[in-house]
């Protein structure tokens, strides 16, 4: 998109851009609804907990109040005594940032991010199957020239639009669609095959599917031998699930199975792509392999339009978990117990690497330590709103709430901000310059097109005001040097952009790290060999009940985007609040009409919102949107012991009709 | 001390057991029968018919046992067990000792009464064929394809139960004219009513496979299987599925309480002897014995947490029988003939398919699904999971779906979601570049496209003039 218009900046079409070809959805037509907004953050605010009255404060003021209080912290229980909580929205500058600013100038190892809870699964698979992560392997256009393509877990018609249509183009060269989703959604609409598994049971489908390809010989013995380690494991782990368990377990009856194995068989490309349908599971991480299993035994994976991809989730989803805001990772993608990364890195930013602390907590386990015995008592937030997205919000809000200081980095009072001690104002997309990784891998430029209102700094200038009081380190604070850093940085490493720059960004339309298709003839496992995984279905961590019936499942609606702080904000965009979709026989058990209100409960909380009655899902589920408060204080924060990845996508959940007084 | 844990037999409920005692500190031998590495006996059919290669069989490879330190001795049959010395004796007089013995002896298939059927020196008629193992499914798929090769090759299946129909589909789809003879009044007689079997044998014919019910063969002769009406049916092959019966005669002659099969606690140990155990098609549990593989693996993962020393109780279970057979639609959920409740049944004789559900305090505990199993994902889990339903509900889950019905886009309607545009908007327009223009209506993910073509323009159709 292209930012137009004189006095109030208005989006344009930007035809030539590889990525989308010019289209947007409403979010993208209306991104410039928050300037000039009435609820623009402007000043920093320090909160008095007293009367919890907000003041303002000259940025001076703040930075020293937080740096006060980051020593206090420290003093008090350690370098890890304060936390660092990033974002997947963050550019690759402020990623890479805030991962020197926790190593380097504030010795924490207790940083990590809210994409711990979006791609992580799907990352920690790639890594563990093909010995690297990135999420598409190849241009998201391929999509269009596979035979078969396999959405397991993705609703992108309304969660990314532009895409969509790639679907369309596939269908009309005579391709097929496969959309595998508790809910029939829009994008199931659009497909030649939808399958609507019970929650949590996507892997099964996929051991289910590999059964009847070796069943069929439809397997690629040559590529798998050529290819590929740890078959006969995995062959073997198959041979019980045949399409009658396979129905038992996942609900999709034998006849269906059978149907799409039948598909993949006898189809030259197949493309599978999962996203956080399948991915956002305590099982998400193996039910990733099982279905890169399926994509490898057709011999699919670094062939021209066909293999595996990730969808990704945020808008700088790849980028923000290759530059070290990851709790166990340094920049470039690099493992942070590695000694050679850490030298190389501690190089770059002039430290000793004995300064550089080890891993921390992952996401859901930081914000669980937090003012507890061993945990941070402070803790910096940039681009993230905890309250909303943290699965069993209510317990982590608590734990936020019991900080001694709680900093929030944002341009409007979230939900997070709310409760925090100081408040820092800082800028929004237009209004800096910075580079993201797309889904593809591919490096795109979002350069500064209007002035920030004053009193809003980019968060770079954030990182860099800490940094300047609490240690000796040098913060860059211009994106094209930060990024020239980074490139530094991240040399040599798995996601290396040492040769990426702003003018060959700005030249190529975007640059790929690791090139434009990977795969083709090597994984990058030292043996170049890709690996396969047996992996066991073990369903979802909370299962139906007699108190707790039905599977409760949360996911996106088209008009909002994650903790909705920006969106529900945004006058174009229709806000009409939390729902709960459900059956009409669930409906009719509950006595509930269309509209009604409806309490929802799970063993974490409760919530109420309008009954959406709707025949596209699962008689046994609930859907709840995530973007509103209240869906993630019913979530369950059982976690995937490889990825951390708490289990936002099901847990168990009972329904009644809200009586009305009166 | 290590424990020495001795299996015999070599089946799905053995290997699943195994499986559930890797990394235990146990020492586990397997004494399996049958040549071959454990393999998923229930798709031999699926071989037969052609669908399933042989090769996808295999459960666990005797690379597996051997990588996790479990003794696999194939081709091993055990004689005698020896209580008081703790061992086992093998066919060849070697004699193992054990600390736990688990039997995992499966089921043999019984001969029906059939003269002529075993020869005077005990071998089988060389045209009858049991089909229980992997030998028995080589053997008959060799006959079939040296069959195929004569003129209108014809087959005899004995027995009607899943079994013999999937046998009976397999033979008819490979191309050989095949019929089925059950004793009983109808087919399934032990899964499902006479109304669903009448279902399943109208389905059978149609595609071309005679049914003879309350029909017993008598003799087998050279012309063919003699029935006790009379009539005999001409056949180049007869396959033996009639059923099987627990593998007893180890524990019975061990001294071990054995009903129908050998009878077990709650630690799936035997009554007499708590060192021995039964699990799979020989135990009997709470009077009932199974023949299924779901309970078996329910069972043998009990097994495998009282053989690590953790508390573990089987309570019985649900089962789930379906029917791999191209063609033929089946599912029985529980006991659909005998379970306690209200009974909710559609029967359409039409379409061919009979449905039952039977529900006691609400939950489904009973089902038989033939010929339609539309919804049977969905009422399986019901079953499993025993949700209790609205009254309604078992009712509706017969029904058809509900199929949202195309209605004329109300102009308040929203059509292209991404840029939130409605009917009304659209109608406006006089041409797909001006909507474009004005309300970027398919520009998003361009689903809309298609609707949006049809209702531009339109506004005047729908003014109705008045006066």
């Amino acid at each position: 998109m292209r930012l137009t218009g004189r006095r109030t900046p208005e989006v344009s079409a930007w035809e030539e851009f590889p990525v989308n070809q010019g289209a947007l959805c409403r979010k993208g037509w209306s991104a410039a609804g928050l300037y000039g907004s009435r609820e623009r953050l402007t000043s920093p605010l320090v909160r008095d907990r007293a009367t919890g009255e907000w003041s303002a404060v000259s940025w001076d003021e703040a930075l020293d109040m937080v740096a006060a209080g980051i020593r206090a912290a420290q003093a008090e229980r350690g370098p890890d005594g304060v936390a660092v909580f990033g974002g997947g929205g963050l550019t690759n500058e402020k990623a890479y940032s805030l991962g020197k600013l926790a190593r380097a100038a504030l010795g924490t190892s207790q940083i990590d991010y809210n994409g711990r809870w979006c791609m992580s699964s799907a990352a920690s698979a790639g890594i563990r199957a093909f010995g690297l992560d990135r999420g598409l392997p190849f241009p998201l256009a391929d999509v269009e020239e596979t035979d078969v393509l396999v959405l397991v877990g993705s609703n992108l018609a309304e969660t990314m639009p532009p895409a969509a249509r790639h679907l369309d183009r596939l269908r009309e060269r005579g391709g097929r669609v496969v959309v595998i989703d508790p809910r029939r959604t829009p994008t199931a609409d659009r497909a030649d095959l939808a399958l609507q598994p019970v929650p949590g049971t996507d892997l099964a489908l996929a051991l289910g599917v590999l059964h009847l390809l070796v069943a069929a010989g439809a397997v690629d013995e040559d590529y798998l031998a050529d290819r590929t380690t740890g078959w006969a494991d995995v062959k073997e782990s198959v041979a019980p699930w045949w399409p009658e368990r396979v129905e038992r377990t996942t609900g999709i009856s034998a006849a269906e199975v059978r149907e799409l194995a039948a598909m993949l068989a006898g189809s030259p490309r197949v493309m599978v792509l999962t996203a956080r349908g399948a991915e956002q599971h305590s099982t998400g991480s193996d039910t990733v392999l099982a279905w890169i299993n399926v994509a490898l035994a057709l011999g699919m994976v670094g062939t021209r339009g066909g293999g595996y991809g990730c969808l990704t989730g945020q808008g700088n989803g790849q980028g923000g978990r290759e530059h070290g805001q990851k709790a166990d990772q340094l920049p470039g993608y690099r493992r942070i117990d590695d000694p050679v990364a850490r030298a190389h890195v501690a190089g770059v930013w002039g430290v000793d690497p004995e300064s550089l602390p080890g891993p921390g907590r992952s996401a859901y386990e930081l914000l669980e330590a937090l003012g507890t015995d061993d945990g941070p008592s402070a803790m910096l937030v940039f681009g993230s709103n905890i309250v909303v997205s943290a699965p069993n919000a209510t317990h982590v809000t608590q734990r936020l709430e019991s900080l001694d200081l709680l900093v929030v980095c944002d341009f409007v009072m979230s939900e997070t901000a709310a409760i925090a001690d100081v408040v820092l104002p800082v800028t929004q997309w237009a209004e800096e310059t910075g580079t993201m990784t797309n889904l593809e891998g591919r490096v795109v430029l979002r350069q500064k097109a209007i002035t920030p209102p004053s009193g809003a700094r980019s968060d770079l200038d954030v990182i860099a005001g800490l940094a300047v009081r609490l240690s000796s380190v040098p913060f860059a604070t211009a994106p094209e040097e930060v990024f020239a850093e980074l490139g530094r940085a991240s040399a040599g490493g798995p996601a290396d952009y040492s040769s990426i720059t702003y003018d060959r960004i700005r030249d190529e339309g975007g640059v790929f790290w690791g090139g434009e298709r990977l795969f083709g003839s090597s994984f990058a496992h030292p043996d170049g060999r890709a690996r396969m995984y047996a992996v066991e279905h073990r369903g979802a961590a909370e299962q139906p009940c007699a108190d707790y019936p039905l599977h409760l499942t949360t996911g996106r609606v088209l008009a909002q985007y994650q903790s909705g702080a920006q969106t529900r904000r945004v006058r174009a965009l229709p806000d009409d609040g939390p729902f709960v979709e459900l059956h009409p026989l669930v409906a009719g058990r509950i006595g509930v009409a269309h509209g009604e209100p409806v309490s929802i409960s799970t063993r974490r909380g409760t919530m109420s919102a309008p009954a959406r009655v709707v025949t596209t899902i699962r008689p046994d589920t609930v859907f709840v949107p995530f973007h509103w408060v209240g869906a993630n204080r019913l979530t369950n924060d059982a976690l995937d012991p490889a990825s951390k990845m708490p289990e936002f996508k099901v847990c168990a959940a009972r329904l009644s009709a809200v009586v009305v007084a009166g | 001390m290590t424990e020495r844990v001795v299996i015999v037999g070599g089946g799905m409920a053995a290997v699943r057991l195994c499986e559930g005692l890797v990394g235990a500190d146990v020492a586990v031998t397997v004494l399996a029968d049958e040549r071959h590495a454990p393999y998923n006996r229930i798709l031999l059919s699926a071989v037969l018919e052609g669908t399933h290669s042989a090769d996808a069989l295999t459960l666990r490879s005797a690379a597996w046992f051997e990588e996790h330190g479990i003794e696999l001795r194939l081709d091993t049959r055990v004689v005698e067990i020896d209580r008081t010395a703790r061992e086992v004796e093998l066919v060849d007089g070697e004699r193992l000792g054990f600390d736990r013995l688990v039997l995992a002896t499966g089921a043999i298939p019984t001969l029906p009464p059939i003269r002529g059927l075993v020869r005077r020196d005990g071998t089988l008629h060389p045209k009858v064929h049991p089909f229980r193992s992997l030998e028995d499914c080589r053997r008959l798929d060799a006959s079939v394809t040296a069959l195929l090769e004569t003129p209108s090759p014809r087959a005899v299946v004995v027995g009607g139960g899943l079994l013999g129909l999937q046998v009976a589909r397999a033979l008819s789809v490979r191309g050989v004219l095949t019929e089925v003879v059950e004793g009983a009044d109808h087919l399934l007689a032990s899964q499902v009513g006479p109304a669903a079997g009448g279902v399943l044998a109208r389905d059978l014919r149609r595609l071309g496979t005679e049914v003879y019910t309350g029909a017993r063969a008598v003799r087998m002769t050279d012309d063919g299987v003699q029935l006790d009406n009379g009539a005999t049916l001409p056949t180049d092959l007869v396959v033996l599925t009639a059923g099987g019966r627990p593998s007893t005669a180890l524990a019975r002659r061990a001294g071990l309480m054995v009903r129908r099969g050998v009878v077990v606690d709650s630690a799936l140990a035997s009554v007499t002897d708590d060192r021995i155990h039964a699990l799979g098609d020989c135990a009997e549990h709470r009077r009932r014995t199974t023949g299924f593989v779901p309970p078996a693996w329910e069972q043998a993962e009990v097994l495998a947490q009282v053989l690590r020393g953790q508390e573990a109780s089987y309570d019985g279970h649900r089962n789930v029988a379906r029917l791999r057979a191209t063609g033929l639609d089946v599912a029985v959920l529980g006991d659909a003939q005998t379970a306690a409740g209200e009974v909710v049944e559609v029967t359409n004789p039409i379409t061919g398919s009979h449905r039952r559900l039977v529900v006691h305090g609400g939950r489904i505990v009973a089902a038989a699904l033939v010929g339609d199993l539309s919804r049977v994902g969905l009422i399986t889990q019901l079953y499993d999971r025993g949700t209790i339903l609205g009254p309604d509900e078992p009712g509706q889950l017969l029904l058809p779906e509900a199929v949202d019905a195309p209605a004329a886009l109300p102009d308040d309607a929203e059509v292209c979601a991404c840029a939130g545009v409605t009917a009304g908007a659209i109608r406006a327009c006089d041409s797909v570049a001006q909507c474009v223009d004005r309300t970027r209506a398919t520009t998003g993910c361009g689903g809309c496209a298609d609707v949006v073509r049809r209702l531009v323009g339109s506004a005047g159709v729908h003014r109705v003039p008045v006066g």
